[in-house]
C-alpha cells in the first residue's frame, strides 16, 4: 500500500495502515516534516468540552452552516464525532497542546464556531502535529520514499496499481506498484498569486486523479484567507482573531460591524474575506490592505499565544504587532474541493483513495471553518488508511506495467530534449496573476471566460517550455516544470466549475450576476472530469441528514 | 534593486564559485534571489525550498560561512552595505549538489535518540487527556520549536572535529522528551545521552544557539540534559566529574581547585599518563600546588547558598528554565522595551465601532465568541 | 579615571596569573581604576551551569551584588566565560523581578547583600575597543608593536550568543583588529578566527578538542602571523599550553606564541616582564620580545 504525500493526512493514513498490519510505504517529494501541514497555525477543532459545554452535534452544525450548506452532512457528522478521539490520540502520542489552568487541552474561539473548541499549540499547531506524526512514523520504521516526485497514477484492469515517480536525489523514473494508493498530496494554492501556500502546493495528486478518470468535486471552492501579508501572501493566523484581535480599515473602524455584526472578527472566512476585499476595493484600505490590530491584547498574551505570528510580522512585514497593527489582505489559502471521495476515502477508481486537502468528501462544502482542516487530515486520513489497508489485503494486485514507465519516460525525454523555448516561470507568473485577478474573491462571468482563454493559451505555450537542467541529480527545474503542468490542468477545472455554478455560495461569490444563494438550482456539488481533452462539468447531490439549508448570517 | 551574489556550485565535475546578478524587489529574501537566479540565469542551480516562511526547514544553507534559512534573510540591508554574499551548502553534511546536502546523517542522529513519546502511564479510563500543568509543558516549549533545518548542525564545532557527535539537534530533541512530564523513559534517555558522543562532547561554542532560526537554543538544552543527568546521579562521565569538581571547588575554596581538576575528571590512572604534560605545566607555574588552598573570602556564603537551594524546587533543568522568561526578552544586548504605550503619539488610532465613535472603550471588548 | 569592580576569575588567580599582573599594570594606563573583588567565587564556567544551574545563578548573583556594593557601575572581566556567565545571570535578574526577588531573598538569608543597584558587566576588550578607553589606549601604546603580525583569536563566548553579549557583530567582529592596529601591529585574518579552541572538553574529550584546536593555530602559522592574541584565558591555556600537545598528535611544532589581550596592549605600552610575565607561557614568547626590541 502506498501513501502519496506525507503531510498530516498522509502520515496519519500510513500509521493507521501500518497498525492494521499492512505493508505500507509513504512517498513524498519533500521530507515529511517539510510538508505544508506544518505551516498550519491556529489550531484543530474538536468538541472536547474543555472550554465550554460542547458536543459533536454543535460542532457539526457550525460546520454545516460554515459550508453554506454544501457540505455532506453524513461526512460532517463523522468528522465532528470522531474528532475528539483523534485529538486525544495525538496528545497521547506526545503532541504538545497548550493547556488551560486545569491542565486540560486548551481551546480557543475560532471563526464560525459558536463555542471555543479549537485546540492549539501556541500558534504553531500544524508544526507540532507534523512533528508528532513523523515521530510515530519513525517509531514504527515505516518506509518513506523520500524526495520522490509522484507524476502519474497507473491503472490496470480497472484498478489503480501504483504510481510512476521521478527520483529527485538520483534521477530517473521508477514504477512503484501497490495494491492500494492513497493520495494525500494537499492543495493547489500556488495556482494563485499571493497565496499562503508553500511552493510545493501544486496539486499534482488532483491532476493525477483527473487523468486517471476520477472526478474532481467542487473545484470552484477556493478559500481566500482574510489575513495574509501583502506581496508574500504569508499567513497571519486566524488565532489572532480567536485571541480577540480586531480588523479595522484605514480609519480605524471595525468594519465587520457592517458585514457580520454578531460574530464580527469570528465570522466565517468567506464572509470576512469579502468584507476585507470590499473595504479595500472601495478605497478604505491602506496601500491595498486592512489592518489587524492586536495591541489591546497586550505584550504578555501576544508573546505567549501568538509568538510565531509576531516573528512573522516582524520578519516579513517589518511590524511589531505589540505596537502596530499588521497590514493584511485576502490570499488564496485552501481548496475545499478536490478528488471526489466517499466517507471512507474511496474514489471512483478501485484501489485509489484520497484524504486531506487533496480530497473532497465533502466536509467543508463551500467554505471551511478554521481548525477543521487539521481535523480532516486526522479523521479521514485514518479512515482512508484503514480502508485502503483492507482493500490492499483483499486485492489480487498487479504491478505497474513496464509500458507505463516507458511511456512516461518518453514524455519526459521529449520535455528534456527541448533546447529552446519559454522558461516555465513566465507561465507560472501569468497563470497565478490572472487567476487572482479573474477567479478571485469576487467573480464575474466575463473575467472567468477571459481566464479560460488565458489558460488555453498557457496550455499551448506549456507544450513548448524548456527545462535547462538536463541532469539526474536533484533536478527541480524538471519537477517544477511538471508541477506547472498540473497547475494548468487544474486551473481549467477551477474555472469551468466556477462558470457552471450560477449562484453565490460560500467562497464562490458572483455579486454582479448571481448574488444570491440558489438552493433550488444549486444545492449540489460540481464534478469535473476529462472528456477527451476538455473538462466537463457534471453534478452530484448534497447529502442532508439533520439540517435543512437556512439563511446564513454571522 | 540589483543583487549580486556568489554561489559555490558543486557537482560531478567538482566545485566552482560562480557569480550572479539579478534585479530583485526591495523586500526580496535570499530565497527569492535564488529563485530569480534559477529561473532567469541558470536553471541547473539546485537548492531545497518549500514554505518560504521559516517553518518547514527546507532552505538551510550557508551565507558567508554561517548557516541561515534562505527564506528568512532580507537582502536589502546587505545590498545597501555593498556586500556580495557567498552562498554555499551547509557544513558537516555531505553535499549532493550545489546547495543540497544529504540529510541522512542528520536524520540518523535524530532517530538515535528515540524521538517519540513513551507514555508513562496507560491511557486514562475515559480516554481523555491527562491533566498536565501548563508550566510543565511550556518548560519544553523551546525544544519543541525545532524545525529540523540543520543550521545548528552545520556550524557545530564539536561535530566538525568528530562527525560522530550526536549534535545539537538530536540532543535538543532528547531534552524535549526528557522534560516532557508525560514521558516514562526519562532515565533511559539520560543514560543514552551520556555516552561517548553525547552531551559531554559539546564544546560549548554556542554556534548552535547563534544560528538557530527558531530560538531553540540547543546549547541550553544540552546544559539541561547535563543538569538532569547529574541530578539523577548519572555522573560517571569525565565531563560530569569535571562539572561536579567545579561545584566542589565553589563550596570549599570558592576558586576552582585547578591542580586537582585533571585527576578528578579523568581518574588517577589517566592522569598518570599525562605526567609529562603536567610537568611542563608545573615548570611554567601553571600547575598551582593544591596546598595551601587558594581560597576566596567568605566561602561559607557559597556553601550556605547551595544548602539553602536544595528543596526550593529549581533542581536540575528547572534552574535553567526559570531564566528563560527574562532571556527571551533580550534583543542584541538590550531588554526589549515592551512596556511603552502602543497608543502613544504617532501611533495608529484606537479601533472604534461604527455608531460608537465616541465610546472608544466599547470598541475594546473582545471580539467574537467572548464578545 | 573610571572606577570599576574587577572580577579576575579563577584562571587569572592561578594558572594564568600573568593575565592578572598585566591587567593590573595596564589598567591605570587606559584609565581604569580596579577595585578587586575578594568575597567572590568561581563564576561556574559552563560547568556549574550544566551541573547545578540554580546554584550557578546564585553564585553569579553574589558576584554581581558584591560588585554593586563597591559603588562602581561596571563589573570588569578579563575572561570570555566569566563575561557570558555574569551577563547571562544579570539579564535574568534584571529582566524578571520575581526571579530577582527570589534570588535576593536567598542571598540575604546567607549574609550577602541583595543585588539592588544594577551593574553592567563588560570585558576589558570592550572597554578599550571604543570610546574613551580606545583613545587612552592609543595614547598609552607608545612603544608600539612595530608592525608585528598578530592573529586575533576571539574565543566563542565573547561573541556568542550575541543577543546576550551584544557588543559587536558575532560574524564580523572588529574589536581585536582595531586594538592591534591602534597598538601599531598588523592584524592577520584566517578562517578559524571565530571558531572554538576546544578548551571546555579538553579534559573530557581531548581528541575532539585537539581536532578543533589545531585549526586556528595551523591557519595562523600559514597566514604568516608572528603571534596570536586572545581575550580569554581558557583559550589562552588551550592555544598555548595544549599547543605543545599538538606536537605529539600532529608531529608539527608550531611554536606560535600566544598573548593575553592585556599583554599585547601591555607590551605596546611599555610594561616590564615582571608585569607581563611571558615566562609563564609554555610556548616561548621570546621571539616576539626580541622582534619588538630589535
Amino acid at each position: 500500500m502506498l501513501v502519496v504525500g506525507a503531510g498530516c493526512a498522509g502520515m496519519r493514513a500510513a500509521i493507521e495502515a501500518f497498525d492494521a498490519g499492512a505493508d505500507v510505504a509513504l512517498l513524498s517529494k519533500l521530507h515529511p516534516t517539510r510538508s505544508h501541514s506544518g505551516a498550519a497555525e491556529g489550531g484543530i477543532s474538536a468538541a472536547l468540552g474543555n472550554a465550554s459545554e460542547d458536543d459533536p452535534a454543535a460542532h457539526a452544525f457550525d460546520t454545516v452552516k460554515g459550508s453554506d450548506y454544501l457540505g455532506d452532512q453524513d461526512a460532517i457528522e463523522i468528522l465532528c464525532g470522531e474528532g475528539p478521539a483523534e485529538v486525544y490520540r495525538l496528545e497521547r502520542w506526545g503532541a504538545v497542546f497548550s493547556r488551560d489552568e486545569r491542565g486540560r487541552i486548551a481551546q480557543r474561539p475560532f471563526g464560525g464556531a459558536g463555542r471555543p473548541r479549537t485546540a492549539y499549540a501556541a500558534d504553531i499547531t500544524g508544526h507540532v502535529l507534523v512533528q508528532t506524526l513523523y515521530e510515530q512514523v519513525v517509531k514504527r520504521g515505516i518506509r518513506v520514499y523520500e524526495e520522490y516526485f509522484a507524476w502519474k497514477l497507473v491503472e490496470d484492469g480497472g484498478r489503480c496499481v501504483g504510481v510512476v515517480a521521478w527520483d529527485l536525489l538520483r534521477g530517473g523514473l521508477v514504477g512503484i506498484s501497490a495494491k492500494a494508493v492513497v493520495l494525500a498530496t494537499g492543495g493547489l494554492g500556488r495556482l494563485y498569486a499571493g497565496s499562503t501556500n508553500a511552493y510545493a502546493c501544486t496539486g499534482e495528486g488532483m491532476a493525477m486523479a483527473l487523468h486517471a478518470g476520477v472526478p474532481l468535486k467542487d473545484m470552484e471552492m477556493v478559500q481566500f484567507h482574510p489575513t495574509t501579508l501583502a506581496g508574500t501572501g504569508i499567513l497571519i493566523s486566524e488565532a489572532c482573531r480567536g485571541e480577540g484581535g480586531f480588523l479595522v480599515n484605514r480609519d480605524g473602524e471595525r468594519f465587520l460591524a457592517r458585514y457580520a455584526p454578531e460574530a464580527m472578527e469570528l465570522a466565517s472566512r468567506d464572509v470576512i474575506a469579502r468584507a476585507v476585499q470590499t473595504e479595500i476595493d472601495e478605497g478604505r484600505g491602506l496601500d491595498g490592505n486592512v489592518l489587524l490590530d492586536l495591541r489591546h491584547l497586550g505584550a504578555e498574551r501576544i508573546l505567549e499565544r501568538l509568538h510565531g505570528t509576531r516573528e512573522l510580522a516582524i520578519t516579513f512585514a517589518g511590524v511589531d504587532p505589540i505596537f502596530e497593527p499588521i497590514p493584511v489582505r485576502p490570499g488564496a489559502h485552501y481548496q475545499m474541493g478536490g478528488i471526489d471521495t466517499d466517507v471512507h476515502g474511496r474514489t471512483a477508481l478501485e484501489g485509489l483513495y484520497a484524504a486531506g486537502e487533496a480530497a473532497c468528501v465533502s466536509v467543508h462544502g463551500a467554505n471551511r471553518l478554521g481548525g477543521n482542516a487539521l481535523l480532516e487530515t486526522l479523521v479521514f486520513g485514518r479512515r482512508a488508511g484503514a480502508d485502503a489497508a483492507e482493500s490492499a489485503r483483499r486485492a489480487r494486485g498487479g504491478d505497474v506495467p513496464e509500458a507505463a514507465v516507458r511511456d512516461a519516460d518518453a514524455e519526459l525525454r521529449a520535455l528534456l530534449g527541448r533546447s529552446e523555448g519559454e522558461r516555465p516561470w513566465r507561465l507560472r507568473e501569468e497563470l497565478a496573476e490572472s487567476m487572482r485577478e479573474n477567479v478571485g474573491v469576487f467573480r464575474r462571468e466575463e473575467q472567468m471566460e477571459r481566464e479560460l482563454e488565458i489558460v488555453e493559451e498557457l496550455r499551448d505555450r506549456y507544450r513548448r517550455v524548456v527545462v535547462e537542467d538536463k541532469g539526474d541529480v536533484f533536478n527541480t527545474d524538471l519537477t517544477q516544470a511538471l508541477e506547472l503542468g498540473a497547475l494548468i490542468e487544474l486551473a481549467r477545472c477551477v474555472v469551468v466549475a466556477a462558470l457552471a455554478r450560477r449562484e453565490s455560495r460560500g467562497a464562490h461569490a458572483r455579486p454582479h450576476d448571481y448574488p444570491e444563494r440558489d438552493d433550488a438550482g444549486y444545492l449540489r456539488h460540481t464534478l469535473v472530469t476529462l472528456a477527451g481533452d476538455a473538462p466537463e462539468v457534471d453534478w452530484k447531490p448534497v447529502t442532508i441528514t439533520r439540517w435543512q439549508p437556512a439563511v446564513r448570517a454571522y | 534593486m540589483r543583487v549580486a551574489l556568489k554561489i559555490w556550485r558543486v557537482g560531478a565535475d567538482g566545485r566552482a564559485l560562480r557569480e550572479y546578478e539579478v534585479d530583485a524587489p526591495e523586500q526580496a529574501t535570499l530565497l527569492d534571489v535564488l529563485d530569480l537566479v534559477k529561473d532567469r540565469c541558470d536553471g541547473t542551480l539546485a537548492y531545497r525550498k518549500s514554505c518560504r516562511m521559516m517553518i518547514c526547514g527546507s532552505c538551510g544553507m550557508r551565507m558567508d560561512g554561517a548557516a541561515v534559512l534562505a527564506c528568512g534573510v532580507r537582502m536589502r540591508d546587505l545590498v545597501a552595505a555593498g556586500r556580495v554574499p557567498v552562498i554555499s551548502a551547509m557544513g558537516n553534511l555531505p553535499v549532493v549538489k550545489d546547495l543540497v546536502v544529504d540529510m541522512e546523517p542528520f536524520w540518523a542522529k535524530y532517530r538515535a535518540v528515540n524521538p517519540h513519546l513513551q507514555p508513562a502511564g496507560g491511557a486514562a479510563a475515559d480516554g481523555r487527556e491527562p491533566e498536565v500543568a501548563p508550566e510543565r509543558l511550556s518548560a519544553i516549549h523551546k525544544e519543541s520549536l525545532c524545525i529540523n533545518c540543520g543550521a545548528c548542525v552545520s556550524e557545530c564545532d564539536a561535530m566538525s572535529s568528530d562527525p560522530d557527535f550526536l549534535g545539537p539537534q538530536a540532543l535538543a530533541k532528547a531534552m524535549r522528551f526528557v522534560g516532557d512530564p508525560r514521558d516514562g523513559a526519562r532515565r533511559a534517555r539520560l543514560e543514552a545521552v551520556n555516552g561517548k558522543n553525547g552531551i559531554w562532547q559539546c564544546t560549548r561554542c554556542y554556534f548552535c544557539n547563534e544560528r538557530c532560526p527558531k530560538g531553540v537554543d540547543p546549547r541550553d538544552a544540552i546544559a539541561k540534559l547535563g543538569a538532569e543527568s547529574i541530578a539523577e546521579g548519572i555522573d560517571r562521565d569525565p565531563g560530569a566529574r569535571h562539572a561536579r569538581w567545579f561545584v566542589r571547588s565553589a563550596v570549599t575554596t570558592g576558586w576552582l581547585r585547578e591542580a586537582e581538576l585533571v585527576p578528578r575528571t579523568q581518574g588517577l590512572a589517566a592522569s598518570l599518563r599525562q605526567v609529562r604534560f603536567a610537568a611542563r605545566l608545573a615548570r611554567a607555574g601553571k600547575l598551582p600546588p593544591p596546598l595551601p588552598p587558594h581560597a576566596a573570602e567568605r566561602v561559607v556564603e557559597a556553601r550556605r547558598l547551595r544548602d539553602l537551594l536544595a528543596g526550593q524546587g529549581r533542581e536540575g533543568y528547572r534552574g535553567i528554565v526559570q531564566g528563560e522568561r527574562a532571556l527571551g526578552r533580550i534583543v542584541r544586548g538590550h531588554v526589549e522595551a515592551l512596556d511603552r504605550d502602543p497608543y502613544g503619539p504617532g501611533s495608529f488610532p484606537r479601533p472604534w465601532l461604527p455608531g460608537a465613535r465616541a465610546g472608544a472603550e466599547e470598541a475594546e471588548e473582545t471580539a467574537g465568541g467572548g464578545r | 579615571m573610571k572606577r570599576v569592580a574587577y572580577y579576575k576569575g579563577c584562571l587569572a588567580s592561578l594558572s594564568a596569573k600573568e593575565l592578572d599582573t598585566s591587567t593590573k599594570a595596564l589598567a591605570p594606563k587606559v584609565g581604569l581604576e580596579l577595585v578587586e573583588l575578594e568575597a567572590v567565587t568561581c563564576c561556574g564556567a559552563g560547568d556549574i551551569h550544566e551541573a547545578e544551574p540554580d546554584f550557578a545563578l546564585h553564585l553569579n548573583a553574589r558576584i554581581l551584588s558584591y560588585a554593586s556594593a563597591t559603588g562602581a557601575d561596571t563589573l570588569l572581566t578579563v575572561c570570555n566565560v566569566c563575561t557570558l556567565n555574569l551577563r547571562q545571570a544579570n539579564w535574568q535578574l534584571v529582566g524578571d523581578a520575581a526571579l530577582r526577588a527570589r534570588v535576593n531573598e536567598n542571598l540575604v538569608a546567607v549574609g550577602v547583600p541583595a543585588y539592588e543597584r544594577d551593574v553592567d558587566v563588560r570585558h576589558l576588550l570592550w572597554e578599550v575597543a571604543e570610546g574613551d578607553g580606545y583613545e587612552r589606549l592609543k595614547a598609552a601604546a607608545h612603544r608600539g608593536l612595530k608592525g608585528l603580525r598578530v592573529a586575533p583569536f576571539y574565543g566563542c563566548q565573547i561573541l556568542r550568543p550575541s543577543r546576550l553579549l551584544g557588543f559587536e557583530d558575532p560574524d564580523r567582529p572588529a574589536s581585536l583588529e582595531r586594538i592591534i592596529a591602534a597598538c601599531g601591529g598588523e592584524a592577520v585574518d584566517y578562517p578559524a578566527k571565530l571558531r572554538c579552541c576546544g578548551f571546555p572538553i579538553v579534559s573530557a574529550r581531548e581528541e575532539t578538542a585537539l581536532g578543533e584546536l589545531v585549526q586556528p593555530i595551523e591557519q595562523a602559522v600559514e597566514a604568516g602571523a608572528d603571534a596570536m592574541v586572545t581575550p580569554c584565558p581558557l583559550c589562552h591555556l588551550s592555544l598555548d599550553a595544549w599547543q605543545t600537545k599538538l606536537k605529539e598528535t600532529t608531529g608539527r611544532d608550531f611554536r606560535m606564541p600566544v598573548l593575553h589581550l592585556s599583554q599585547l596592549i601591555g607590551v605596546a605600552a611599555g610594561l616590564r616582564e615582571s608585569e607581563l610575565r611571558f615566562r609563564r607561557h609554555l610556548v616561548d614568547v621570546q621571539p616576539v620580545v626580541e622582534r619588538l626590541e630589535g
